[in-house]
């Protein structure tokens, strides 16, 4: 193509193809640009369906359903036909809005003699009798066939559970009446509480497991085989609860669609017309649903404002590399650039002929950052199921980058094109450069330090914890600012450490020289290191650091990954001892000598197992946890049997297990115990040192065994040791993962931050070296005709930017461990529970970030190496001066 | 001139860049005899090959035929394994050394070979001589270009060369230091070195023990006397 041919905005575009850096440079930095703005509603989106499915993956595959229940209520003898044509009224209301829902039909109740309903339907055996406990019915599409079958016939009928069918003496074929409906049983099943039910049977467990009370157990189960068999039978109740729940798929579910479907089960809801022959009693939703899109939501509202603001601080980032790349197009087409400025051309012409040239790798770019930022979302993010809406609103962003990068670039590119001819050889920098305005930036942190000591560092809003957007702004401004003035100071050391470099050895010499001359460009290598370095350090510390306590708080709570709880006593075997740990529970209570009782709680422990099985960190006590129970071991003085507690001074007390005294001496003491599950101290006793502590004391109390293992082997010792467990307490009962979701991802989202900002170093860094290539290729070219070698070269290269990285590193490593220092004292998840934030330093990401940072340097300085060792020496010879 | 001085001699030099589709010799049988203790000044119109012809001379570029020998004490040696001090340059691009100042780019020949304390004086005279003192601590881009070039020619001389090329060395002096150069470098060829300067100066030229001329590849005046053929050289 002959561009000279063509019109100056038509040839434009093709110019910059001359210069593929330049075009690689507008393209990486215009596309860092996209990518920080488009990430974060796309961050947004993400969080919102992964905090969504989170929280619906544990439950009954019923929470994710959109469901419309009606109880029905008529005169007992209504025809079934007439019946099943009401229930057939949610159905098409489904229908109607294109969806095909799934029925169950259910009978809890009838009505009775007096028109009032009773509890369950009434069953009379093959004999007439009418049977104590009463029944419920349920039809569900291939109940039969979700059970386990104990005999079958094959016919219409009902089923029975094995232990109901059994009281009933009844037997398949037979005829049994319910609620005056005879009806043959047509198979009998293994009772659910036995099996466990499984997957289809868990939004049902009410109907078969007695979790509420010991004493009463809830009405047999009976499963219809078919509709009509069930219809029958409520026909003559005289009650009827239809369900119609639309199957959803909760692995991929994002908010936005579970906000439709909410929408469309209240539309449901309303619709449900009022029967000819049956009165609506009520018209129910899944409220479970409803509840996880709210919930999901408030982890978003939480996240909202620290993603917005480390979005805000990367594009403004981003947007100085896109200005600096647009300086790069100056530098590169100056011989042009200066004749139209000699020949008149302002820096707005200038600007104008930059934005041709870059239009479209800056489009590119854009194009870019989007398809990054969605594939990094998708990728690393919490989830990678994104609303329409956001997708579309991060595609908007990227558009913006595009228009902003494209007019920062030019801007900067008109202004440094005319300021070329225009500044006078060797300029002193103007008076603004000599103010410290990053003064401002720590003055910002220290106002946002201030705000946060008057407010909650992590706000739980519904369960919900929040991370309060000043503990993202306060670190962020504080360690930006800090880094610049640290990178300030150290240029004006630049000059002493070169005049200590003039007798050190060559490679070190040309290194410290190359950095005293451009003190502009080591401070903005420094201060690009410093900041992700530091940011990264105190995210992962952070973020570490409240995994690490939430885990503990669970542990403190449980005692150790899981407790088996029994009523009856349990006495320690070789296979309990194989799993974990028994103990028993006591309430008890301690009291002063002015007779003032306080509660406690008594754990006697095992010594020889409980430290070997309890939930410790060595923050809980000056000493290990073995040492604390050893001195259970201690002889009793003076008749009193040592203790270690929780909460309680060291010395005699007087215990109390209900109306049992116990002379007690406090041998050791610890901050957090395991096995803490309320406010009270925690005392630890040796079982075996304990008096045997009668019923009639009144003291409360309850077997446990702490194991670290998996629950049916524990189950199993717990089972042949006495004991029977009652109920599990595992992490899921103590605390909601999903509630404190907010929290990693923020720091996460922080951390990903800094990795960018560490990408936009690298990527900075390559264009700086790019820049100044042509000087320093022309140096190295002679300085190898001087006697340089090329090994001595690299390694001023590597000292170079060694130097600049290992300052950086340290530096940064100074800030984080300053900014956690400050604020993981205030990062408690969960005041009510023990312990208090814990550090966690993560080392294995600390010592990634610093190889990361080593290696960017040798790397980069073999890329200078390997441009210098190009170089042609004649071009240099003759290269005009 | 002794047998012992250092000299180059290069005979039929071919050196051909190819343009597109097109070639374009830059040297087309280049003969040339440069000896120890004599200033050679070579004149040309631009793109007669003078550039290509120092290029070759310092080993930077090879010539596509004919041959280039090094004699007196360098007999045997390849321009491009010579050291600084036997062969010393000025580029016409001056190579400063951007990130160090003038007096550190003048010592560096000095400061690589690990001789900085014996050059150390002779660095600040001859920045003293070519009025380069005062801005001796400043970096290349804070000075005039002419300063620039009196501190490439005085890293040249630095450390005392047996060979010393120069590309247009006076090109962007006033006459005075114009003259200054040129008077040290006529006592670097005093000191036994050989000097050869590729230079549009008619002061140059007045100074010179010889002068030729290039032109379309070819020195035309000034041929190989064979009387003054060094030993070593291949007749």
């Amino acid at each position: 193509m002959r561009l000279w041919r063509l019109a100056p905005w038509r040839r434009a575009p093709w110019l910059v193809l001359g210069s593929p850096v330049t075009v690689l440079a507008v393209v990486v930095a215009t596309a860092v640009l996209a990518c920080a703005l488009a990430s974060a509603p796309l961050l947004l989106s993400s969080a919102r369906s992964a905090a969504l499915q989170e929280q619906l993956a544990p439950q009954c595959a019923e929470a994710a359903r959109p469901a419309t229940s009606v109880t029905l209520r008529f005169p007992p003898g209504t025809s079934p036909e007439v019946l099943a044509a009401e229930a057939d009224a949610p159905r098409q209301i489904w229908t109607d809005l294109g969806r095909e829902p799934e029925r169950t039909l259910l009978v809890l109740a009838s009505i009775g003699a007096a028109g009032n309903p009773q509890g369950g339907l009434p069953v009379r055996d093959a004999r007439g009798t009418l049977l104590t406990l009463p029944a419920n019915l349920l039809w569900r599409p291939d109940a039969t066939e979700h059970v386990e079958v104990v005999a079958s016939a094959g016919a219409q009928g009902v089923w029975l559970p094995a232990s109901y069918a059994a009281a009933a003496e009844a037997t398949v074929g037979e005829s049994i009446s319910v609620a005056g409906v005879a009806v043959p049983v047509a198979g009998v099943y293994t009772d659910l509480f036995d099996t466990g039910g499984g997957p289809y049977w868990c939004a049902y467990g009410e109907l078969y497991l007695n979790a509420a009370s010991a004493d009463v157990p809830p009405p047999a189960l009976l499963l219809a085989t078919d509709e009509a068999t069930l219809t029958a039978i409520s026909s003559r109740a005289g009650l009827l609860v239809v369900t119609e729940a639309v199957p959803t798929r909760t692995a991929d579910l994002t908010v936005e669609v579970a906000r439709g479907l909410v929408a469309e089960q209240q539309r449901a809801a309303r619709a449900v017309p009022e029967g000819k022959a049956t009165t609506l009693l009520g018209a129910g939703e899944n409220e479970q649903l409803d509840a996880a899109v709210e919930r999901a939501e408030l982890v978003e509202a939480g996240l909202r404002g620290p993603v917005v603001a480390v979005a805000a601080a990367a594009a403004v980032l981003a947007l100085v590399l896109v200005a600096a790349s647009g300086g790069f197009w100056a530098d590169r087409r100056s011989a042009e650039v200066r004749l139209l400025a000699a020949r008149g051309a302002g820096p707005g012409a200038l600007a104008g002929k930059a934005a041709l040239e870059l239009l479209a790798p800056a489009l590119v770019g854009a194009a870019v950052g989007w398809l990054a930022a969605r594939l990094l979302v998708g990728g690393l993010g919490p989830a990678d199921d994104l609303d329409p809406a956001a997708v579309a609103a991060a595609a908007a962003f990227g558009a913006a980058a595009f228009l902003a990068g494209l007019l920062a670039a030019a801007v900067v590119a008109g202004l440094r094109a005319h300021a070329t001819v225009e500044r006078p050889l060797g300029t002193a920098p103007g008076r603004l450069a000599a103010v410290p305005w990053e003064l401002a930036l720590v003055v910002a942190a220290g106002a946002c330090w201030l705000l946060l000591e008057s407010r909650d560092a992590i706000v739980v809003t519904g369960g919900v914890a929040q991370v309060n957007g000043l503990l993202v702004a306060f670190p962020v401004l504080a360690i930006a600012g800090a880094a610049l003035l640290a990178a300030r100071l150290g240029t004006r050391l630049l000059p002493r450490l070169r005049r200590r470099a003039a007798r050190l050895r060559p490679p070190v010499f040309l290194a410290v020289n190359r950095l005293a001359a451009g003190p502009g460009a080591a401070a903005a290598l420094l201060v690009a290191v410093t900041v992700p370095v530091a940011v990264l350090g105190y995210t992962a510390t952070l973020t570490a650091g409240s995994q690490t306590t939430l885990a503990a708080k669970v542990g403190v709570q449980i005692g150790a990954d899981r407790a088996l709880i029994s009523i009856p006593q349990v006495t320690p075997t070789t296979a309990t001892d194989a799993v974990g740990t028994v103990l028993d529970r006591y309430d008890g209570s301690v009291v002063d000598d002015a007779g003032t009782a306080t509660d406690v709680q008594v754990l006697a422990v095992d010594p020889a197992t409980f430290a070997g099985t309890a939930f410790w960190d060595g923050s809980f006590a000056d000493v290990p946890l073995e040492e604390l129970v050893a001195a259970l071991r201690e002889p009793a003085e003076d008749g009193r049997i040592p203790v270690v507690a929780a909460g309680l001074p060291r010395g005699d007390v007087e215990l109390r297990l209900g109306t049992l005294p116990v002379a007690a001496e406090v041998a050791g003491t610890a901050r957090v115990l395991p096995g803490r599950r309320t406010a009270e101290p925690v005392v630890l006793v040796a079982a075996d040192r304990l008096p045997e502590v009668p019923s009639a004391a009144g003291s409360d109390r309850q077997s446990e065994l702490w194991t670290n293992g998996p629950e049916g082997p524990a189950v199993e010792a717990l089972t042949d040791a006495g004991g029977r467990l009652g109920r599990s307490l595992e992490p899921a009962d103590v605390l909601t993962t999903a509630d404190f979701l907010g929290i990693s991802w923020t720091f996460g989202y922080l951390s990903a931050l800094a990795v960018f900002v560490g990408l936009v170093a690298a990527a900075g860094l390559l264009l700086h070296l790019e820049s100044r290539s042509r000087s320093r290729v022309a140096g190295y070219v002679m300085a190898r005709r001087l006697g340089l070698s090329r090994r001595a070269h690299l390694t001023s290269l590597v000292v170079e930017l060694g130097a600049v990285a290992v300052a950086g590193l340290g530096l940064g490593a100074l800030l984080a461990a300053g900014a956690v220092a400050a604020v993981h004292r205030r990062l408690d998840v969960d005041l009510l529970r023990p312990p208090t934030p814990l550090l966690d330093v993560p080392w294995p990401a600390i010592g990634l970030t610093v190889a990361g940072a080593l290696l960017v340097a040798v790397l980069a300085a073999r890329y200078a190496q390997a441009a210098a060792d190009r170089a042609d020496p004649v071009s240099v010879l003759r290269e005009a001066a | 001139m002794s047998a012992g001085r250092a000299g180059v001699v290069a005979r039929s030099l071919v050196r051909t860049f190819a343009r597109g589709a097109e070639s374009v010799p830059a040297l087309a049988g280049a003969d040339l005899v440069l000896t120890g203790g004599e200033v050679v000044a070579i004149a040309g119109p631009s793109g007669s090959g003078k550039s290509t012809l120092l290029a070759v001379l310092c080993g930077w570029d090879t010539a596509d035929s004919g041959t280039l020998t090094c004699t007196g004490s360098l007999a045997g040696r390849r321009p491009a394994e010579l050291t600084w001090a036997e062969l010393a340059l000025v580029p016409q691009s001056l190579g400063l050394v951007a990130e160090l100042s003038l007096a550190d780019n003048v010592l560096l020949p000095a400061r690589l070979t690990g001789d900085l304390p014996a050059a150390e004086r002779r660095g600040h005279e001859l920045l003293a001589d070519l009025g380069l003192t005062s801005v001796a601590g400043r970096y290349p881009h804070q000075t005039s270009l002419g300063e620039q070039q009196r501190a490439a020619v005085a890293r040249a001389l630095v450390a005392d060369p047996a060979v010393l090329l120069a590309d247009e060395p006076t090109a962007h002096q006033d006459r005075e230091h114009a003259d200054a150069l040129l008077e040290l470098i006529g006592a670097q060829a005093r000191r036994g070195s050989a000097v050869l300067l590729a230079t549009h100066d008619e002061q140059a030229w007045r100074r010179a023990d010889r002068v030729l001329r290039m032109r379309d590849g070819r020195i035309d005046e000034g041929r190989i006397d064979e009387g003054r053929i060094p030993d070593g050289a291949p007749a």
